[in-house]
């Protein structure tokens, strides 16, 4: 691992940040590795946020070009991926504001109304049959899509980009606490959909 | 014996508990059956959430990032404009200053020209006809400029500043044009 000083202060320059210095450096063959490294997680985020593939594939490759064109502001103190991703969140944040999208979401107080695809598993799953692993990921993680906005981005943040709490909190703008909690409330309100529908039953 | 919380029994799956409160927890799921079913549920859950099912991005983000960062045509146009545009300045300047009409080199081949030449007379009437035609529209739409601005800055200088708007709109159309049709490819 490379390392440089900046400052008086060490920065150890991880994979991310020697492919960032060769783009900086004009090498375009780097940039498509820095794309083919995050292009998945990142348009699954998207995808996941905006439920819509043309405008998740639009916002994808808009994310790629805001980031190369920022790319000289980046400081290579920072984590580069937490940098990107804070991109990428405020990207969405702002489609969804400017589109408001949200109508079939999970409430707080699960006064909604199940959409489509909850009424036709819950009455394939009448039956006591156990049901196959993967099976009960799909219905988990369309569930997830249904989560209200505020848990979704977090929940999605954790599971789909990998990330810790206090690289959520960073990526966010939000209190670490706020983040575990709203985490644990969005757990808690997918716990309970699935339940319902005995999902996570043994 | 109180239930755990929600919250309690995900810190303990999260590892985030301290170890006192961590034992408490792990005691009283030994005994409580309706907590352990939820620990477990929670359990299986954080599972499934850390194996989540991607979708495969559409092969088209990348290709389309990198022509529209990387694209090598803007380099090619740039340098046809570029020639264009000198192109363009040298001749009007030629024509302005040296008064490519009335160049008495020019009025010399002409007079001298005999047949076999006639084509590069004709070609000179040609760029000279061209030529007279724009300094005309100049002219007239300097006088404009004068009328609405009250301003002269020379029918020349105004002809050269047209040219080169006129060909940094030409630049930008027909990079777009380029961009719209490699994007259908």
């Amino acid at each position: 691992m490379k390392t440089f000083s900046s400052k008086n202060r060490k920065i150890i320059l991880d994979d991310d940040k020697i492919l960032i210095k060769k783009i900086l450096s004009g090498e375009e063959s780097s940039f498509e590795e820095i794309m083919r490294k995050y292009n998945k997680r990142i348009f699954n985020f998207v995808l996941r946020m905006v439920r819509n593939e043309e405008v998740a594939i639009e916002l994808t490759q808009d994310f790629f070009i805001k980031i190369f064109t920022k790319l000289y502001k980046y400081n290579f103190e920072y984590k580069f991926s937490t940098w990107a991703y804070r991109i990428c969140y405020n990207l969405v944040i702002d489609y969804i504001r400017k589109n408001q999208t949200y109508v079939n979401s999970l409430d707080d107080d699960s006064t909604y109304k199940k959409n489509s695809y909850m009424r036709e598993s819950s009455t394939k799953e009448d039956g006591a049959d156990v049901l196959e692993r993967e099976e009960v990921k799909s219905y988990l993680w369309k569930t997830v899509n249904l989560l209200p906005v505020k848990y979704k981005e977090l929940i999605l943040l954790r599971y789909i980009q990998e990330l810790k709490y206090d690289e959520i909190s960073e990526v966010t703008n939000l209190p670490i606490g706020t983040v575990k909690n709203r985490i644990f409330k969005a757990k808690d309100l997918l716990r309970k959909e699935i339940e319902k529908d005995g999902m996570l039953k043994k | 014996m109180e239930c755990l919380k929600n919250k309690t029994i995900q810190e303990y799956i999260d590892k985030s508990l301290n170890r006192v409160e961590s034992s408490i927890t792990r005691d009283h799921l030994i005994v409580c059956e309706k907590c352990r079913t939820k620990y477990e549920q929670y359990k299986k859950m954080e599972k499934l959430l850390n194996n989540p099912i991607y979708k495969e991005p559409p092969a088209k983000i990348e290709k389309f990032v990198m022509n529209r960062l990387f694209s090598k045509i803007p380099t090619y146009s740039s340098i046809f404009a570029l020639i264009a545009l000198s192109f363009i300045l040298l001749v009007s300047w030629i024509y302005i200053y040296f008064d490519f009409n009335n160049n008495s080199i020019i009025q010399a081949f002409k007079l001298t020209s005999n047949s076999a030449f006639n084509w590069i007379t004709s070609i000179i009437t040609f760029i000279s006809n061209i030529f007279s035609s724009v300094y005309a529209i100049f002219k007239v739409l300097n006088k404009l400029f004068m009328i609405i601005f009250n301003v002269n800055i020379g029918t020349q200088l105004f002809g050269l500043i047209i040219l080169s708007i006129f060909i940094g709109v030409f630049f930008f159309v027909s990079r777009i044009v380029y961009k719209k049709l490699k994007g259908h490819n």
